[in-house]
């Protein structure tokens, strides 16, 4: 197993009560699983990811990644495991910073030495690397990336994350900022990119369409736990309204109009759908 | 004479100027320590050529300790989790109550004592009229560059987009506490061997001196960005100094003429503030000038 997930309970202080994000959660990825991450606001998603990256610390459980226990590992220690992209493009890059020093710094992870940031070897190297993403960022090496739209700026975000070969790649509903051909565009560069170094991968999405047409394996979550974990074949016949209806069964009735706004998002047509199912419920 | 002594100041501060736009600009990180690490830099230079040391490391020596107490600095706002602006405010307060412990009494004369910048200037035979100007300049050069290579290091890289975004930092493996110690631990050094230069191109090293000098390193970069505008690193630093040394011109000509209009030298420190009120306040009063809303 790449990560394990081991009884994992994370509760948080909102006033005086006390919300528990993550329950006794458990979760095993293998070597190589593509899976997609879906469930209501407030499910837990995020909090899982943020369990696994580092950035908040567990009340309970065990976290181990390629067979070591990282629980008590700081962030920037498992970021030498682990490839992360945020929601938001502004997150993923240094603005002031060419589209080459951005590259550099993922390029030279946690190495930190008086070294050159940028050779003319590294350059070229890099150059070749970011003309994968066929964006023609290669021609804007020493542009900021300031300069860059939001689509561009994640697609670079992606390739940062990934082309170090993390044992965890891990994505935090990264394409929900972007316009609708956007994401599109930065999903498939994710697949391609996922596929050309066989990455392991969490993808939370809002978009249940995503979560569908993507992956080998998907997991629900509510409350803090995983409602729902299916593979293979079985995801693969998986439909929209048949989440929808999965939804309604774990109990989550109250969220038959959040689960439209979710959908809503992401896919006017499938915001339709769910809508009229909303209703029937 | 005017524009000389300017130049001269302007060199000598614009040490310190580079050690604000260290830590204002690439750490983002808004360092009231300076107040402190610059009078504590002329202290420990002063002590130590009063006791015979040779007068270049004593330099050597007040930059080292402006190094510890911005390190100081950083740890109180990453480990302790003290708000920056506090942290470099607790710091200052020490180092004044510090400062005179080292000089033992609030003002230590260094006259007829040997300087580091003339001994720099006569062994490389400049004329005396620029002795202090050049190997100022030269001085500032040498730093200038120490600090452009340090900024295209892998190092000093990260340390660049700690001020951007220091979550990214961490994702690429990083602790970006850490950068911010070492990056205000160079930016006082810095600024303390900018202290220990004034104190022996002044004469004197005194408790006082450090009052508004983050007023002035800041009004110095800022100044400097106006007139350069600057799209590169490079022009950055050097905008840096040359703001330090518009500035000094400035407040010497202010001095000289300002008596006519009805401003006496206590006023400089408001006129000072109020010019980087300004330069800070520029984008929103610009955007009010379009139209646009506060």
């Amino acid at each position: 197993m790449i990560l394990e997930v081991l009884k994992v309970t994370k509760t948080f202080a909102l006033g005086a009560e006390r919300v528990t994000a993550l329950q006794d959660l458990e979760l095993a990825l293998a070597e190589g699983d593509f899976v997609t991450v879906i469930g209501s606001n407030g499910a837990g998603k995020t909090t899982l990811l943020n369990v696994i990256a580092g950035t908040c610390r567990p009340d309970r459980g065990q976290i181990k990644l390629a067979g070591r226990d990282v629980t008590h590992w700081p962030a920037h220690r498992r970021a030498h495991l682990i490839g992360r992209v945020f929601q938001d493009p502004l997150q993923g890059t240094a603005a002031q910073m060419t589209v080459a020093e951005n590259l550099a710094l993922a390029a030279k992870k946690g190495r930190r030495g008086l070294a050159p940031l940028l050779t003319a070897r590294r350059r070229k190297a890099l150059e070749e690397i970011v003309a994968s993403l066929e964006m023609g960022l290669e021609r804007r090496l020493s542009e900021k990336v300031a300069h860059l739209s939001g689509g561009e700026r994640q697609a670079l975000t992606v390739l940062m994350a990934v082309f170090t070969h993390p044992k965890l790649l891990l994505l935090d509903e990264h394409t929900a900022a972007l316009d609708p051909a956007n994401a599109e565009k930065v999903l498939t560069i994710t697949e391609k990119l996922v596929a050309e170094h066989c990455l392991t991968t969490l993808m939370v999405t809002h978009r249940m369409d995503q979560a569908l047409a993507v992956g080998n394996r998907l997991i629900m979550m509510h409350k803090g736990r995983v409602v729902l974990d299916l593979e293979g074949r079985e995801k693969q016949q998986l439909r929209v309204e048949d989440l929808v209806g999965l939804f309604r069964k774990v109990g989550i009735a109250d969220d038959g109009l959040l689960l439209a706004s979710d959908v809503d998002k992401g896919n006017g047509m499938m915001a339709e759908k769910a809508k009229k199912l909303a209703h029937l419920l | 004479m005017l524009f000389l002594h300017a130049a001269e100041q302007g060199l000598i501060y614009g040490l310190m100027a580079l050690g604000v736009y260290l830590s204002f600009r690439v750490l983002a990180f808004p360092d009231l320590s300076v107040d402190g690490t610059f009078p504590l830099g002329a202290a420990v230079a002063g002590i130590l050529i009063l006791r015979g040391a040779n007068p270049a490391v004593a330099m050597l020596a007040g930059g080292g300790a402006g190094l510890v107490a911005g390190a100081f600095t950083g740890v109180l706002a990453t480990r302790l989790r003290i708000p920056g602006l506090l942290a470099g405010v607790l710091t200052m307060i020490m180092l004044y109550s510090l400062n005179l412990r080292i000089m033992g009494r609030p003002n230590l004369s260094l006259l007829g004592k040997p300087s580091a910048l003339l001994t720099l200037a006569r062994t490389l035979g400049i004329p005396r009229t620029y002795e202090t100007l050049v190997a100022a300049a030269i001085l500032c050069l040498a730093t200038g560059i120490l600090l452009l290579l340090f900024l295209h290091t892998e190092l000093g890289g990260a340390m660049r987009a700690v001020g951007q975004n220091p979550q990214l930092v961490r994702t690429l493996g990083t602790n970006p506490d850490h950068l911010l110690v070492l990056g205000l631990a160079l930016s006082n050094a810095l600024v303390g061997f900018s202290g220990a230069l004034a104190a022996q191109y002044s004469g004197f090293a005194d408790v006082g001196m450090g009052v508004g000098t983050i007023i002035a390193g800041l009004a110095s970069v800022i100044v400097g960005e106006i007139l350069m505008r600057p799209r590169s690193l490079l022009l950055a630093v050097v905008a840096a100094v040359v703001g330090s040394v518009v500035y000094r011109l400035a407040i010497s000509i202010a001095l000289r003429y300002g008596a006519a209009l009805g401003f006496t030298a206590s006023d400089l420190r408001l006129l000072t503030a109020l010019v980087v009120l300004g330069a800070l306040a520029a984008p929103a009063f610009r955007a009010a000038l379009k139209g646009e809303n506060l």
